[in-house]
């Protein structure tokens, strides 16, 4: 089956699930979020079973659709993420409803008592479907139309929850930043066609390794397409939005930006910036601008986390943290190859990218999946709610357990492995030591504040009136199983992700 | 006097617009004023790209790929307006306000 089949499948699924909603007579609008889970991991089987054309010569569809051989691997590994995040985040929905059903506007008389339920539903799909074409898109033109596909989704998942302050406030601070930071790359397009004559990857790289480039405006087109590709990926200091954002947005819809839409995010920044790496010159400013935001970056997340009482915000610096150790992988990029030969993959910072997002996938998800159940049984994500958690449900004071300690990078996990991978690549590929600091800090900071939850769910006692058990429907149990299987199985053989990109 | 209109005049009107913009953005307090700052920015883009795809010629042929772009670009940008716009009115109907100030209940 040809590749691009996927995306379709994925549209198709979008619209059949809006004509379900307004045309089929359903007791339980559940049912359209599990029609598409159930769609969607027939397509995440798929992806191991598609066919690649023979030559991309002559048909212009693959010139705005990457079938390089080099990259086929991590387009479908980008492809992955997207999907299995989009199914994980339904099945949070479905679990979420109560909340969201409290917060859209109230149902007339006589219409459904869910209705407003099933778009939430739906937009995911729409976005996982502009998801998996970004991570294939390889021309300024797709790439432009895939980014804005997936955040005017978003603009209005954000913003789903209308009658509720925070969920308003930051669809509005979304909406806001988020159309600045397209101003910016749709103008840093523009310059970088300005100055190649091209809308392709491919020959935007070749144009820019010649010598009769003019460098000026290159990195003028750079630093424009930087700012905004920061934004997208929460990179400081562009990252202003994100706490906000994530601490107003739905649940589920904080999971899915935290986790699919960053790594989406990386994929347009590692092509992007593939095509200034190629030329001598600019490669090093180049460098030199992903070394600071990385610095930065990882300070910035690691230090403002440690003083957060908002579970839901912690998180959201804690995903800054985890931007900061994916720019420090691509800020390491390799200084020697040799000649002709494939480097393994480990040093190269596309392959250590994809493993760390890899794992943080598993680890995030399972973080909010926890988040979801509690939010169910209390007003707001306050870190007090966790306090005595284990008295209360001990397999959610568990899972909560491991994935704060997969997310602290502890040996055994899964997210050990990300960060040992990235250190790795930044001390054998010279990075500057001052990046490596920056790591270091930022690493023992984690270990603080995931184990100040940790520490308040075991020691502490629950708050007055709000110490009985938190059920867990039996889908979000069997998704939360799994995840923690995977951390621990990827944390002792982290070949099982390494196989999946090859 | 006659000049002839060359790509840097484009390029400095296109600049000039995209700085308004910008200025709009981060000066202005009232949300529609600033998206309409943004929409600014966008049209930037716009008249830079028909003026590089103009002046960039093969054969007397200009590069209609930077053309082709704009259209998307016009076209999303009604998209994001659609939602924006519906955004800012439900902010307007529960809060009585499109100040921008007021929109800071989150801190940390």
């Amino acid at each position: 089956m040809p590749v691009y089949y996927l995306e379709i499948i994925v549209v198709v699924l979008g619209l059949v699930m809006l004509m379900a909603d307004a045309f089929v007579k359903l007791e339980d609008k559940r049912n359209i979020a599990w029609f598409a889970v159930l769609v969607l991991s027939v397509v995440f089987l798929l992806l191991f079973k598609v066919s690649w054309p023979e030559s991309t010569e002559g048909s212009p569809f693959w010139k705005f659709y990457d079938a390089e051989k080099g990259s086929r691997g991590f387009s479908l590994f980008f492809k992955g993420i997207a999907v299995l995040t989009t199914i994980i985040v339904l099945i949070m929905s479905a679990e979420f409803r109560g909340v969201l059903l409290k917060y859209t506007a109230k149902p007339e008389d006589g219409a459904h008592p869910q209705s407003g339920l099933s778009e939430f539903f739906t937009l995911p799909v729409f976005a996982c479907a502009g998801l998996m074409w970004m991570a294939s898109a390889n021309n300024l033109a797709s790439i432009f139309v895939s980014l804005e596909a997936v955040t005017i989704t978003f603009y209005i998942l954000v913003a789903y929850m209308r009658r509720n302050v925070g969920s308003l406030e930051a669809g509005v601070k979304y909406l806001i930043l988020g159309a600045l930071s397209t101003g910016f790359l749709v103008y840093g397009f523009t310059w970088l066609f300005g100055v190649t004559g091209t809308m392709d990857l491919a020959g935007i790289k070749e144009q820019l390794a010649l010598d009769s480039v003019n460098v000026t405006a290159a990195l003028f087109a750079f630093a424009l397409i930087i700012v905004a590709l920061g934004f997208k990926v929460g990179a400081a200091p562009f990252q202003n939005w994100i706490p906000d954002v994530y601490q107003g947005a739905p649940t589920p819809i904080t999971a899915f930006l935290s986790v699919a839409s960053k790594a989406a995010g990386f994929i347009v920044l590692l092509r992007i910036s593939g095509c200034f790496f190629g030329s001598g010159d600019l490669s090093e400013k180049v460098g030199a601008v992903f070394v600071v935001l990385a610095i930065l970056t990882l300070l910035f997340g690691n230090l403002a986390a440690l003083p957060q009482t908002n579970f839901k915000r912690l998180l959201a610096y804690s995903s800054i943290a985890h931007a900061g150790f994916l720019l420090m992988a691509l800020a390491s990029p390799i200084t020697l190859v040799a000649d002709g030969k494939e480097p393994p993959l480990l040093d190269t910072s596309i392959g250590v990218i994809a493993f760390y997002l890899g794992a943080y996938l598993l680890m995030t998800l399972l973080a909010f999946l926890v988040m979801t159940a509690v939010r169910n049984q209390q007003e707001d994500d306050s870190l007090e709610g966790y306090a005595g958690l284990a008295k209360r449900s001990p397999f959610l004071a568990f899972s909560l357990l491991v994935s704060m300690a997969s997310l602290a990078g502890v040996p055994l996990t899964a997210g050990f492995f990300g960060k040992f991978f990235v250190f790795k690549l930044a001390i054998q590929n010279g990075a500057c030591g001052w990046l490596i600091a920056a790591g270091v800090i930022g690493a023992a900071a984690g270990f603080y504040y995931y184990f100040k939850v940790i520490a308040s769910m075991f020691w502490n006692a629950p708050a007055e009136g709000n110490d009985g058990p938190i059920p867990v429907s039996m889908p979000a149990k069997v998704v939360m199983v799994l995840l923690i299987i995977a951390i621990f199985a990827v944390g002792i053989v982290p070949n099982l992700i390494l196989g999946l990109i090859k | 006097m006659e000049t002839e209109l060359t790509l840097n005049h484009f390029l400095f009107v296109s600049g000039l617009l995209f700085a308004i913009g910008l200025a709009g953005v981060l000066l202005r307090r009232n949300l529609i004023v600033i998206f309409m700052c943004l929409e600014l920015m966008l049209s930037a883009a716009n008249l830079s790209l028909v003026a590089f795809s103009r002046f960039n010629t093969t054969d007397g042929v200009p590069n209609y790929d930077g053309q082709v772009l704009l259209f998307f670009i016009i076209t999303v940008a009604a998209a994001e307006v659609a939602v924006g716009l519906a955004i800012i009115v439900a902010l307007f109907r529960s809060r009585e306000t499109t100040d921008v100030s007021d929109v800071t209940s989150m801190k940390g």
